[in-house]
């Protein structure tokens, strides 16, 4: 049924569909408005979980590490500091190889305080073994929240759901909200392939010697690199159920494409406008969108861009002492390439700052007319001179 | 689709043991071992009747009013008298006392005594089979009462002899009815008639009635109390209107009440005295009360004396009766003042201050000087023989014919108190059953096998080989108690008639307190030493070693898998566990 | 598209007044986006909310600039706000009030409407003397000023969405709907209607 619901919610009656058990959170801006419709849920009835009350993000990662090692399906949901605090755990689970799902609003990392959209929290948190996935709009957002316990409970490994600060989060807009039989259908009860259980002791997380913990780390990323496989499969049944498909990648005329605007999240949809207008006036411009960040997909990227000539990265998201993270990721993917694009890395749209089609714009005609990339990145945007705070 | 990608992901290598973890036997590391070892609670220790305090408010926290009832009753015969008579020891020792404020025992012992009275409720028959011998009680005060409750428990046939119309002694005629009313006292005594003890009053007992008593009986406990004022020794002491204050007490307890006006000297300071002064006040009278030592040395209650003040009499400390004259207006009543020249174990020893008197004209005199034994005979014997045992708060005498005669209560009890009469009930009844059953020389070892705690108070239920037999008489100290398990709580204040409404008759000055306020006093309590199936043990057990079974104890340690490490005894929050060396040696 | 900007005050229902006419207006068939300014709100202060609606997919996913059309929940904003920042000429403008004694001069370029919106809301017992609810009275004027969406639209949204005294807030719309005083209805230049299927394939 189509009905027009805040991105946030849609994420919320995503999590209802795929009868999650337990939840545990903690309340941050912007993602609060998540778990308060589950709660909400919860105590009406329509969600039969367990919703727990924690002091902290520390905490309720750790109480779903604990809910899911006994193997029950888990969601939390956080923001920024949030996600920063709980960084210990998230090792854990991967480690654990516990299929916990937890959406994250890109927001902005303090100080300055700063409640908006910025990619910088998630991708922190690229090396903890987690599966990223960033959403475009609530569809997506609702749909790739179904995916990820489909797929987090085949492989073993949590799953974030990545999705923009209000401009996804807080934005209502019509979505497609499934039915239970179908998402039932397509999402199975949770068969863990271990748990916890007093009839049954066995010791979990214990002492790893040199011995056997590389063997475990290698187990992980086996697991990491069968996920966009696993996602392509568990894509193709949503499909046939749902009609709607995203693809780890989703390339847009890049066929013939010799400048490629690469873009994750929000931006993607508006630079779908941009994409529009530069082909109608004959441009040879091209889209990639990035949906899946961790495992990076390696292969399918280089499918898609090697014919190109230039590659405009356009990250939300900076690495301190070294340039956009997307850009830093498809450089390193594409380097061993003997023809390969130039890759030109843009930073925008930091803490929350509109990227609107003039700076997208603004970006791609910068690409096509320079030669050789200056530098790294490029602030695109910045006041000058700088606004007093 | 392939899926290849299913069997490669399937069975994640994670750390986790693939056999079960039960090979592991953890318990070989162990060289120290908890176990359930339940302690003495201090206020059980202190109270002179014994009774399993730390107990009994556990189970009034579960609600479990009527279970708390029967634990007392297996001290006790008297928890209602108790619960508004008693100067409540216990408290003063509370654990709590060390956290916040102690729990407030006496008014949680009304309650539960109150609460089966309201209910009608009868207590489990705890009586053992009947047994051949049949014992004579003397006197039907608490000290008698409760021998005859404890011997027909342990299956005598008991004779109580009351010299007065009712039975119930200083209960009956000693305490005005604004501390005790007499349906409570009736109420209990119904209780100890139905056990099949039988009391004959107006039967007063005369020295010779010993002589005459090895035919019917094989004991006689002698629980007689004192009646008799000793003499002031000054002059004009046996004028008329100079009275007793005992027979005034049992006056105003018949109903008898004399208007009394003007002012009153009521000469003493002990609990008699007390309720002497409380009585004439509500009688009309203004009450001075006239003692030779200062108020803290008085004997009476500090909280009975407290309330006197509150209530109007006023106190003349540090003067000594020296003559009583007639004076139209009544007595001439002439003071000696005294001052302290020592403290004894905190008791002040005073002495005349030269020159110094006074005189006051009062109405009426009342003497209240504590009482002794009414007859020489009935006096217990001091010597030291092997013939005569002298026990905490009886005196065992075996006379040559076989008879053996138990002095007990105000007669031979450490302090004069209805819970120490209690207790001094209970040793002679469990003195004369070890007799009966075990022989002379049982007794001093058993007893002291049954003593609370450290003694010298007895437990019956210990005695007959109840659960609280497992307890360690080790008493639990305030740092002993793990109070991160505790949240600070006010509490409960007793309820009381405001002064106006006390003085304008007898009426019980403590009111009831609800059930709700009741619970939540008991769950303050600590429960020192005593498990009350809190779980901790089994939940902190980081072996899973702690075991639910259906023991008393509830539960057991599989060896097995205990490691030592202790945190169960640490986590247990009222030390009903111990940490022990290996029982098994070091390797089970 | 069409873009409005909604005024207001924190507390007053104006970012539900957007989501009202966006649920409104997808009842309708179109495609809607509706957000609030992205900010910490409080209680008083001024706050914005958006809407866009378009016969297609909207795609864009910014901040609005140049808004169609403005509604403006409280009167007293327009001496604190410029109400006209960007609104293109010719775009309504809809406030809540009896009449328009001192129209500010940077009205001149665009239509005019005013609803006693407050008068409605009261009238209805909706919200208190101090702080009248007035956001389901003016959804109910602005689809009278629009055109569109039907006032059923309206009402099956006020139902969806406001799960407190539903009736009264349905009376409410209906009877600003029927109260809304056009000022100025035209002026030269000023586009005419929603027009949507004009501009929907302009990209922003």
């Amino acid at each position: 049924m189509k009905k027009v619901v805040e991105g946030s919610h849609a994420v919320s009656e995503a999590v209802r569909l795929c009868r999650v058990q337990v939840i545990s959170a903690y309340p941050i801006t912007p993602q609060t408005h998540i778990v308060e419709l589950l709660s909400e849920f919860c105590s009406d009835g329509s969600l039969n979980a367990k919703f727990l009350r924690v002091e902290s993000e520390h905490s309720a990662m750790a109480a779903l590490i604990g809910a899911a090692s006994a193997g029950v399906r888990t969601f939390t949901a956080t923001s920024s500091q949030g996600l920063a605090l709980m960084h210990e755990l998230l090792h854990w689970a991967s480690g654990a190889r516990l299929p916990i799902v937890m959406a994250e609003v890109n927001r902005a990392l303090a100080p300055g305080w700063n409640i908006w959209t910025d990619q910088t929290d998630s991708l922190a948190q690229r090396d903890t073994g987690w599966i990223q996935l960033y959403c475009e709009d609530a569809q997506e957002a609702l749909d790739t929240t179904i995916q990820a316990f489909r797929l987090a409970e085949t492989v073993f490994l949590p799953v974030m759901v990545v999705l923009d600060a209000f401009f996804l989060s807080h934005t209502y807009e019509p979505v497609d909200i499934p039915d239970q039989a179908d998402v039932d259908r397509f999402l199975p009860p949770f068969k863990p392939a271990f748990s916890l259980d007093t009839a049954h002791p066995a010791a979990f997380n214990q002492l790893s010697p040199p011995n056997v913990y590389m063997e475990m780390r290698r187990d992980l990323q086996d697991a990491m690199e069968a996920a966009p496989e696993v996602l392509e499969h568990i894509e193709g049944q949503f499909q046939s159920l749902f009609g709607r498909r995203y693809g780890a990648l989703e390339a847009v005329q890049c066929d013939d494409a010799e400048i490629i605007l690469v873009t994750s999240g929000t931006i993607t949809s508006t630079c779908r406008l941009l994409v529009e207008k530069l082909r109608a006036q004959g441009e040879k411009v091209g889209l990639l969108k990035m949906r899946l960040f961790r495992p990076f997909p390696y292969e399918m990227l280089k499918r898609r861009v090697l014919r190109a000539r230039k590659l405009a990265v356009v990250d939300r998201n900076f690495s301190f002492g070294a340039c956009g993270i997307f850009a830093q990721e498809i450089r390193a993917a594409l380097c061993n390439e003997p023809k390969r694009p130039l890759v030109f890395g843009y930073v925008a749209g930091l803490g929350g700052r509109d990227v609107t089609t003039d700076i997208l714009e603004e970006i791609y005609w910068t690409t096509k007319t320079t030669a050789h990339p200056e530098s790294e990145s490029v602030w695109v945007g910045l006041q000058q001179p700088a606004p007093a705070a | 689709m392939t899926h290849a990608f299913v069997s490669q992901v399937s069975t994640p290598f994670i750390p986790r043991s693939t056999t079960t973890t039960e090979s592991n036997k953890t318990g070989s590391w162990r060289f120290l071992q908890p176990r359930y070892d339940e302690k003495t609670a201090p206020c059980s220790a202190a109270c002179p009747a014994g009774e399993d305090i730390a107990r009994v408010e556990m189970l009034v926290a579960q609600g479990l009013f009527k279970e708390a009832w029967e634990t007392i009753l297996q001290e006790n015969p008297f928890p209602g008298v108790c619960g508004r008579v008693c100067f409540h020891p216990c408290e003063s020792v509370c654990n709590r006392g060390a956290f916040d404020e102690p729990i407030a025992i006496h008014t949680l012992e009304r309650f539960v005594a109150d609460t089966a009275m309201r209910y009608g409720l009868q207590p489990q028959r705890m009586a053992l089979p009947p047994k051949s011998e049949r014992c004579a009680v003397v006197g039907a005060g608490p000290s008698g009462l409760a021998a005859a409750y404890f011997l027909a428990r342990l299956g005598y046939g008991c004779d109580v002899f009351e010299a007065r119309s009712e039975p119930g002694g200083l209960l009956r005629w000693g305490i005005p009815p604004y501390r005790l009313p007499v349906p409570v006292l009736q109420w209990e005594l119904e209780h100890l008639q139905a056990l099949g003890v039988n009391i004959r009053c107006n039967h007063k007992i005369t020295g010779g009635f010993l002589h005459g008593l090895k035919d019917r009986y094989a004991a006689v406990f002698l629980g007689c109390g004192h009646y008799k004022s000793p003499a002031l020794g000054i002059a004009g002491e046996d004028l008329s209107g100079v009275e007793e204050g005992l027979p005034f007490l049992e006056r105003v307890r018949s109903g008898d009440l004399p208007s009394l006006s003007g002012t009153v000297a009521v000469i003493g300071g002990g609990n008699t005295a007390v309720d002497v002064s409380r009585c004439a006040l509500r009688l009309g009278a203004k009450v001075l009360m006239v003692y030779r030592r200062r108020r803290q040395d008085m004997p009476a209650f500090g909280h009975e004396i407290q309330m006197a003040v509150d209530e109007g009499v006023e106190l003349m400390e540090l003067w000594a009766p020296l003559s009583i004259e007639a004076h139209p207006d009544g007595f001439r009543l002439s003071l000696q003042k005294m001052e302290v020249v020592s403290e004894e174990g905190g008791r002040a020893r005073v002495k005349p201050v030269p020159g110094e008197t006074t005189a006051i004209v009062v109405q009426k005199i009342f003497k209240a000087l504590g009482n002794t034994a009414e007859e020489p005979w009935l006096e217990p014997p001091g010597e030291i023989a092997p013939h005569i045992l002298h026990l905490a708060d009886t005196v065992v005498s075996r006379r040559e014919d076989g008879l053996v005669v138990v002095y007990g209560g105000d007669l031979a009890a450490r302090s004069k108190s209805v819970a120490h009469a209690i207790g001094s009930g209970k040793e002679a009844a469990m003195a004369l059953d070890l007799y009966f059953r075990r022989g002379w020389d049982a007794i001093v070892e058993e007893t002291a096998r049954c003593r609370v705690g450290p003694g010298p108070s007895l437990s019956m239920e210990i005695y007959t080989g109840g659960d609280r037999c497992r307890r360690n008489p080790h008493v639990v100290a305030f740092e002993e108690i793990n109070t991160d398990y505790f949240l600070y709580g006010p509490r409960i204040i007793q309820p009381r008639l405001l002064v106006e409404e006390r003085l304008q008759g007898f009426s019980e000055i403590d009111l009831k307190v609800s059930a709700a306020l009741a619970i939540r006093e008991a769950e303050r309590c600590f429960n020192c030493g005593v498990c009350n199936q809190c779980d901790n043990c089994r939940l902190y057990c980081p072996d899973v070693a702690v075991c639910r079974d259906t023991s008393p104890q509830g539960r057991h340690i599989n060896l097995d898998y205990c490691k030592g490490c202790g945190v169960c005894v640490v986590e247990c929050p009222r030390n009903a566990m111990s940490l022990v060396e290996n029982e098994t040696g070091g390797r089970p | 598209m069409i873009e409005v900007r909604f005024h207001g005050r924190g507390g007053q229902g104006t970012v539900v007044a957007s989501i009202l006419m966006a649920k409104a207006f997808f009842q309708a068939g179109y495609f809607v986006q509706s957000f609030p300014l992205f900010g910490v709100e409080r209680r008083g202060a001024p706050v914005e909310a958006y809407l866009r609606l378009d016969t297609r997919k909207i795609l864009i996913r910014t901040n609005v600039y140049t808004p169609d059309h403005v509604v403006v929940l409280d009167p007293t904003l327009l001496a604190a706000v410029d109400v006209t920042r960007g609104l293109k000429r010719g775009g309504w403008i809809l406030v809540n009030a009896s009449a328009m004694p001192e129209e500010p001069a940077t009205f001149a370029s665009f239509r005019l409407a005013v609803v006693d919106a407050t008068r409605i809301a009261l009238k209805h017992a909706l919200g208190t003397r101090t702080h009248p609810i007035v956001n389901t009275a003016m959804t109910g004027a602005f689809a009278r000023v629009l055109g569109e969406p039907p006032l059923e639209a309206v009402v099956h949204a006020i139902r969806e969405e406001i799960p407190i005294k539903p009736q009264a807030n349905i009376a409410a719309a209906q009877e600003a709907y029927e109260a809304v005083v056009f000022l100025r209805p035209s002026v030269a230049g000023g586009t005419p209607s929603l027009a949507l299927a004009d501009d929907s394939s302009a990209a922003s």
